[in-house]
């Protein structure tokens, strides 16, 4: 009895254990709250937000595009394939099965680095790429599918249907085909399976604006988890399971039956039928849904002028890239991208031709420092007349002769705090990370340089410093830190701060701004040792194919309308002055947040911009980084 | 018998002045050779097969048999010479284009077809009327002993009925030929001897002409008009069942049909051979003096007498009861004599042996070594 009752409670602990994570994704997909810590009440709100985004739903269609048409190619070469080897001696049918399965064991990541690098000699990375990459891997599954079918087949039925005068593709259909269908079936049931679930191999293979439902998701979830990723994964998830059901359901050609035992025979045959009907189902409505949806995105058409902008994540409002295409007639292709060394690193492939960029100061600095930009002709933008001077000036750091960019956004580093819990006093100093009044009560910034940032300036130097001893000194301060703090976050700052899960945070402006707006307990403030202002800003690379539609964009993206929407949508610091001049007045008054969305001259005063380190000053960072995480 | 003669037997077809002069060659082999990974399964093989006959291929497994079949079949192609059906060169010809059907060794019905859709694959191909079709399956059914068997799944069918079905659907096309490969190897005895005498019914009935390839010897002698015993890709004997088994043309063929006594023996001269130490008078000539030569002796012609009365003497060493009659081992000078007789004698008698001149055959030692008698494994 005992005995019992402990295996039962090992399987249910195993199958928790393997479920429980998906388990706690669905029920967030039903959280009326953003914060992953607390129950807000049953809503399907992020559902209906899920079906709104357009971003969402054109990964969604293009997932289904590739998914079903590499599933029908990779099944029909697949099918072949194996027809072929089934019919080789069994020395060279180990052979070729054995290489077949290769791409099986191989690292997805691998196959995914080296299909790019192939794809990169010969064409542009795009749509059809992740098509060919994807009926590539699909090819073995199908194979192992349909494989095991033709070797329980007897072989004299093909030879008999001949012998009777049937032509080879005759006896194959009508003969061969019955019996491997199953098998050809569920294969195909399994390359759509592993299509949709695939991301190494998509990722690497992509080219700009081509999202499956797995790339976005990766990009959305680096950009900050929004609830309704939770609604699109669950229902990725529910999607899967049923494919695989329906795989399994697929029946096994009519079960020998006596027959005598009639009723049994027309049991069987009825449940084989329902299997069936069941699977052929939902296989089509796949298939229909899919050509709703292929229908309802045909895009991209030829002649049209196009441009491939290249934009952090959340960083442009889509319905202002849509007015443009409407007033320009220019299609965007429009990619996003969260962490800038990876995109320098993308970029550098040339793995995709971007016509604009967007990027941070020390990145400019770096392309700058290697020729890889166009120079700009101002005179061909003519809103940008409306850019603050002063932070044209201030671009001169990375941007000496001020001939390459176009700055965006800008902000400050600084305290994001929730003002019920934390004195505004306090956070005057960067002093207040470090004396352990908010001990386990505080985030910080998972990122090398924003945690050394406040240390450097409590000692009074620049956060651009390359002196070991003094960096020594700063890490010091961070490792005595380190205890106190509740957690080093990338992008779920703002959510858990609104949620008021942590007191103060470290946080950028524009994040802040965010947060603020979420929950007005909310304050945000940069010390008075200074801290980081940063500027992000559009610059031209050498790939760029239609320089003038580019200024086009640019001009548009500087006009006073589209600034104030990218404002609203960002809530960093534009440099379009009229921005600041026709805010809300409600905005305004709120000093806080208004420091937060529009640094006053002093932070500006008070802060420094990130210069670029040489390689030798990058791993001693990183070295340090590593010392603080493995406290 | 001449020396001479072995290499016309294996090498070309000079025994067709044996066969009975009957009908015309509807089916011609010439000069055929095949090797699969370098092997050779057949060397310049030459074999005519005549109208109405019941051919059987016998031999041991691997001999070339099935593969003869199978380039007659159109299922494999000869590295080298040429098929004549009809006078016509078939060799390229694909299966589906010949005009014989074939019955295959392994259960070959198609499996998601009812009895009647497999009876009538054939005949939708060569787009017949329904009516027709219909009238074909009742008749090949009823030819078969399968009537009212039509909506039966093929699963539901024992392996003697599936193989009939398989007969039923081969002959509804009314092929001129009628390959079966091995096609009872897979039944019982007793449902393997049923099937026999309704293939014979059916030879007659239809009167269309059989190539049969098999490993069993009894079966052959039972059903053939005529027998090609083969080994390793040459054949080694062509003739009716009673030539076969009367006299065999090498040890080999003796050996594989049916059980044997096979010695090693010397022609001293003209009808007189020396074996095992004995002088023994035979009716053999021809082979000039002291020839090497082996003997055969088949059990049921050896006579066991009483001791001194005997051409030579030994013990009884075991005794089987085989209903009809008893099967003795004999110990005598140092070799295990088979005999079949219907007299009974104890274990451990000493018994006297005679046999007569008529019944010892002798043949020719082979030249080479490929051309040895190899062990048979059955």
């Amino acid at each position: 009895m005992v005995k019992k009752h402990a295996s039962r409670l090992y399987l249910g602990l195993i199958f928790l254990f393997l479920y429980l994570p998906i388990i706690v994704l669905i029920v967030l997909s039903f959280n009326n709250s953003r914060s992953r810590v607390n129950w807000g009440g049953f809503t399907l709100e992020w559902y209906r937000k899920c079906f709104e985004s357009q971003s969402i739903m054109s990964a969604f269609a293009t997932t289904l595009q590739i998914t079903l048409l590499a599933a029908v190619i990779s099944t029909i070469i697949g099918t072949l394939a194996a027809i072929g080897i089934s019919a080789m001696k069994r020395k060279s049918q180990t052979f070729y099965l054995g290489a077949t399965n290769i791409p099986l064991l191989n690292a997805d990541i691998v196959t995914g680095i080296s299909m790019m690098l192939l794809f990169v000699k010969f064409m542009d990375l795009g749509f059809v790429t992740v098509l060919i990459a994807h009926i590539t891997f699909n090819i073995p599954y199908v194979i192992l599918n349909v494989l095991p079918k033709l070797k329980q087949t007897n072989p004299y039925t093909y030879e008999a249907a001949l012998d009777l005068g049937a032509s080879p593709l005759y006896a194959f259909f009508k003969v061969t085909w019955p019996e491997i269908s199953s098998g050809v079936f569920s294969g195909f049931l399994m390359a759509v399976t592993m299509s949709l679930d695939d991301f190494s191999i998509t990722y690497f293979t992509r080219g700009a604006g081509v999202n499956t439902l797995s790339t976005m998701l990766y990009a959305e979830l680096k950009k900050g988890v929004k609830p309704e990723l939770y609604a699109l994964s669950t229902i990725l998830f529910f999607t899967v399971l049923l494919l695989l059901i329906a795989a399994n359901l697929h029946p096994e050609k009519t079960i020998a039956v006596p027959v005598k035992d009639e009723k049994a025979a027309k049991k069987a045959h009825t449940t084989y039928l329902c299997r069936r009907v069941a699977s052929i189902s939902i296989v089509a409505i796949l298939l229909l849904g899919t050509t709703g949806v292929f229908l309802s995105s045909q895009h991209t058409k030829g002649g049209v002028r196009s441009i491939t902008v290249l934009n952090y994540g959340k960083y442009y409002d889509e319905d202002k890239l849509a007015q443009f295409t409407e007033e320009t007639g220019i299609l965007v292709n429009y990619e996003e991208y969260e962490d800038p060394e990876e995109m320098y690193t993308k970029y550098k492939t040339g793995a995709i031709d971007y016509d604009v960029i967007c990027t941070s100061d020390y990145i400019i600095e770096k392309l700058v420092s290697e020729d890889e930009l166009l120079p700009m002709d101002y005179a061909s933008i003519p809103n940008y007349a409306g850019i603050d001077p002063d932070i044209i000036d201030i671009s001169a750091s990375f941007d000496p002769d001020h001939c390459y960019t176009v700055p965006y956004f800008y902000g400050t580093l600084g305290i994001l705090y929730n003002t019920n819990l934390v004195d505004a006093a306090d956070v005057e100093s960067w002093d207040v990370l470090w004396n352990g009044k908010y001990a386990n009560d505080m985030i910080m910034i998972a990122s090398v340089r924003d945690c050394f940032t406040p240390a450097l300036r409590t000692l009074g130097y620049s956060i651009n410093e390359t002196d070991p001893e003094k960096l020594d000194e700063a890490l010091n301060i961070l490792l005595k830190q380190s205890p106190d703090v509740s957690a080093f976050f990338e992008s779920e700052t703002c959510d858990e701060m609104a949620a008021e899960n942590y007191a103060l945070a470290l946080c950028y402006s524009g994040e802040a701004a965010s947060a603020m707006d979420l929950n007005e307990n909310l304050a945000y403030s940069v010390p008075i040792e200074g801290s980081n202002f940063w500027i992000d800003s559009w610059f031209i690379p050498q790939t760029c194919q239609d320089i003038d539609a580019v200024y086009e964009f640019l001009n548009y993206t500087c006009r006073d309308d589209v600034a104030m929407a990218n404002f609203e949508y960002v809530y960093y610091a534009s440099p379009v002055i009229s921005v600041d001049e026709n805010m809300d007045e409600e905005l305004k008054e709120n000093e806080s947040l208004y420091r937060a969305v529009h640094p006053t001259e002093a932070d500006v005063a008070n802060c420094e911009v990130y210069r670029l380190l040489d390689d030798e000053m990058t791993e001693l960072y990183n070295d340090l980084w590593a010392r603080l995480k493995a406290n | 018998m001449k020396k001479a003669h072995f290499n016309g037997l294996k090498r070309k077809t000079n025994e067709k002045g044996s066969y009975k002069k009957m009908k015309k060659n509807l089916i011609e082999f010439i000069d055929i050779s095949k090797s699969y990974n370098g092997s050779l399964v057949l060397d310049e093989f030459n074999l005519y097969v005549r109208e109405n006959e019941f051919v059987t291929l016998l031999g041991p497994s691997g001999c070339g048999k099935t593969t003869t079949l199978r380039l007659l079949g159109g299922f494999e192609k000869p590295d080298s010479g040429k098929i004549l059906f009809d006078s016509k060169d078939i060799t390229n010809l694909p299966a589906n284009e010949r005009k014989l059907n074939t019955v295959f060794q392994k259960y070959s019905l198609f499996p998601h077809m009812t009895i009647a859709e497999n009876i009538a694959f054939g005949l939708k191909i060569s787009k017949k009327s329904k009516a027709y079709i219909d009238d074909k399956i009742k008749y090949a059914l009823k030819l078969v002993n399968l009537e009212g068997f039509e909506n039966r799944s093929v699963d539901s069918l024992s392996g003697g009925q599936q193989q009939r079905i398989a007969i039923a659907r081969a002959i509804v096309n009314e092929p001129k030929v009628l390959l079966l490969d091995e096609p009872l190897g897979a039944l019982d005895l007793k449902l393997r001897q049923n099937m026999q005498y309704e293939l014979m019914r059916l030879k007659e009935e239809l009167g269309i002409t059989f190539v049969y390839v098999t490993h069993d010897q009894e079966e052959a002698l039972t059903m053939s008009d005529t027998i090609v015993v083969m080994n390793q890709g040459y054949i080694q004997q062509i003739g009716t069942p009673e030539d076969i088994y009367n006299e065999p043309k090498n040890a080999f063929v003796a050996d594989f049909i049916g059980h044997s006594n096979i010695l090693d023996g010397i022609m001293i001269e003209d009808r007189l051979v020396e074996i095992l130490g004995v002088k023994m008078p035979c009716v053999d000539e021809g082979f000039g003096q002291n020839c090497p030569v082996d003997v055969v002796i088949r059990p049921e012609d050896v006579k066991l007498v009483e001791p001194g009365e005997g051409q030579m003497e030994g013990d009884i060493t075991s005794i089987i009861f085989k209903g009809v009659h008893y099967e003795y081992d004999v110990m005598a000078n140092g070799y295990e004599w088979l005999v079949h007789t219907t007299k009974y004698v104890p274990v451990n008698t000493h018994v006297g042996i005679n046999v007569t001149p008529f019944n010892i055959q002798i043949m020719h030692k082979p030249e080479s070594s490929d051309e040895e008698v190899v062990e048979i494994d059955e």
